[in-house]
């Protein structure tokens, strides 16, 4: 059904290993169709995107065409689907993380990696732009940081990750992080879930006037869900 | 024949020659009341285009009527009609003897004849044209005329129906200084769209989108939320709006999206393009937060609220007239289309280019 990946459901969980070290037009496709079935027809509550990538394969482009920006379009806008799953999601880091998935890595709920891993951003060096984590890595691990990194395309060991924030564990066992990480999200109401991520994602570029009309459209959303309410019913029970 | 779908060949918009920012308005009425004068000065209205009566010497404005009102609605109409007809048709060279269906959509004020019957001695409209005036539905009274209209055009080939929604709000205002007039009049502004719809076989090749289909959410138990009833005191129609119609609206509006979509077999990310009616901010936010629309997607309609305030039954489709002029829109994109006003109501349909 895949070549470039691999997609495993078992329960709640679903898990996207990835089978290339380099990222191509193959696999964004596959990664596309995914998506399509992870918001469609899956029911998992949580999705792990596992392995290593060393950035993108440019293979698929050829020196002799002209540049176009449309396929770095559809690869944001992939990006940003992964960011906005209904899901919980955990990426997996068990090698290298470079390039394009980096990317994928951050836009992660959680980020869990080997001790070995290492984490880097070399677009630049290779004279073109490390996607919209332009965009988002100054978010976790504040600019000067992502200055570093994103200008010089430094190579981050996973200590330096997880003191920096970009790494929220690391564990040799990645299955049992994996596990002690989905017993810590509780119940996993997704409606709140995702709300709480969407106002944090957007909390950075909103002006307060607009953040606190969001926040009440997103709470009266919250508060309105069968989840909010078995919480209060069972409250009530305890008294 | 069987699939040829009516489509919405252009769109024109006008409103009145006068342009107030909110602070002119505060001023004009001296307003002073700090809960008023920050209700007004949030910062998503900027402007509006109004009839306000001319100010007395000792400050204020000149007291109006309610057949002042009436009277200002009828002129009003009379005044900007023309203009956004005008600005329709002739993007397809077409004047208005070409029209054989018109309907004329308002909610701020009554006349009989109608709008229909006056527009069309107005601007001289062939004696055989049919009619339809649409009185009092409220904002989301577009889509609810769209919906004939497009039945109409679909069940007569090739005829071009032409629907006008004509709104002089300032004709429904009434200043008492009370935080429910406050809010109203701090929100509504005058203008007009028109849009020309048509089933054609010609038009195949046109870059225009089909309607599709609609679906529409009433919601009874928010019968009372928005209305437009008399104020015995003032000897004037009072619109009402509660405080939590956003909350209302918001928790229902994935209703009518969700069926819409199913009809279609299609999934929200397919959909490329939102027209939203510009009902307000808080109205806004929770159709964002509650359909799932990025800032991005509401673009039009937060900037056709910065710049013209809420123009009731019209304001979707100055949205949509920004989308067409921005360029962004290609061929096969869907859209939807979404009102939402009283009932308590939502209103929905599915467009493709």
């Amino acid at each position: 059904m895949y070549e470039t990946l691999r997609l495993d459901e078992t329960g709640d969980l679903a898990t996207i290993t990835l089978l290339r070290s380099r990222i191509n037009v193959k696999q964004i496709r596959e990664l596309e169709r995914v998506c399509d079935h992870l918001e469609d027809v899956s029911k998992a509550k949580v999705l792990v995107l596992r392995g290593h990538s060393e950035g993108i394969d440019f293979v698929d482009f050829d020196p002799r065409e002209a540049m176009d920006i449309h396929g770095f379009n559809k690869w944001e806008k992939l990006v940003n689907r992964f960011e906005n799953l209904d899901k919980v999601t955990v990426a997996l880091v068990d090698g290298p993380c470079v390039g394009g998935g980096f990317q994928l890595m951050l836009v992660c709920d959680q980020r869990i990696c080997v001790p070995s891993a290492s984490f880097q951003l070399n677009e630049v060096r290779q004279g073109f732009l490390p996607g919209m984590a332009t965009f988002r890595l100054a978010k976790y691990i504040g600019l000067g940081h992502a200055k570093r990194i994103v200008m010089t395309g430094a190579v981050i060991g996973a200590e330096e990750s997880n003191r920096l924030g970009l790494i929220d564990q690391i564990d040799a066992d990645l299955d049992a992080a994996l596990a002690r990480t989905i017993q810590s999200f509780g119940a996993m109401h997704t409606v709140a879930f995702t709300l709480a991520r969407r106002l944090l994602n957007e909390s950075y570029g909103t002006q307060a006037e607009d953040a606190l009309g969001n926040f009440l459209a997103a709470q009266h959303r919250a508060i309105s869900q069968t989840a909010f309410l078995d919480t209060l019913r069972a409250e009530h029970k305890k008294k | 024949m069987l699939d040829l779908r009516p489509r919405i060949l252009c769109v024109g918009t006008a409103n009145p020659p006068d342009r107030y920012s909110q602070k002119e308005l505060l001023e004009r009425y001296q307003v002073t009341d700090p809960k008023l004068v920050s209700l007004f000065c949030s910062s998503h209205i900027q402007s509006r285009h109004l009839y306000l009566p001319p100010g007395r010497p000792e400050g204020g404005p000149e007291p109006e009527t309610q057949g002042d009102l009436l009277r200002k609605h009828r002129k009003g109409a009379l005044e900007v009609a023309p203009q956004a007809v005008e600005r329709c048709l002739s993007q397809v060279g077409l004047g208005v003897r070409d029209i054989d269906y018109l309907c004329c959509i308002t909610s701020t004020g009554w006349l009989t004849p109608g709008l229909t019957a006056i527009l069309m001695k107005h601007l001289g409209f062939r004696e055989d044209c049919s009619r339809m005036d649409m009185v009092g539905m409220g904002c989301n009274a577009g889509l609810n005329g769209l919906n004939p209209v497009s039945s109409w055009a679909m069940a007569n080939p090739g005829k071009n129906a032409l629907m006008l929604c004509v709104e002089i709000c300032s004709a429904a205002y009434v200043f008492d200084g009370s935080m429910r007039t406050a809010i109203v009049n701090s929100l509504f502004g005058d203008g007009v769209a028109a849009v020309l719809v048509r089933a054609s076989e010609k038009d195949e090749r046109s870059f225009s989108p089909k309607i599709l289909g609609f679906d529409s959410h009433i919601i009874s138990s928010a019968l009372d939320a928005m209305r437009f009833d008399w104020d015995e005191e003032q000897g004037k129609y009072s619109f009402f709006l509660d405080r939590d119609i956003p909350y209302v609206v918001g928790a229902n509006a994935e209703k009518p999206v969700g069926r819409l979509l199913a009809k279609f077999g299609l999934r929200k990310r397919h959909i490329a393009h939102w027209i939203v009616h510009s009902g307000g901010k808080k109205v806004v936010d929770a159709i964002k937060y509650n359909v799932g629309l990025t800032d991005f997607d509401v673009r039009h309609t937060h900037s056709v609220l910065r710049d013209y305030g809420n123009l009731s039954s019209g304001s979707f489709l100055f949205s949509l007239s920004r989308l067409i002029a921005e360029g962004r829109v290609r061929r096969g994109d869907y859209g939807i289309l979404m009102t939402m006003g009283p009932g308590s109501t939502i209103e929905t349909a599915l467009i493709r280019w």
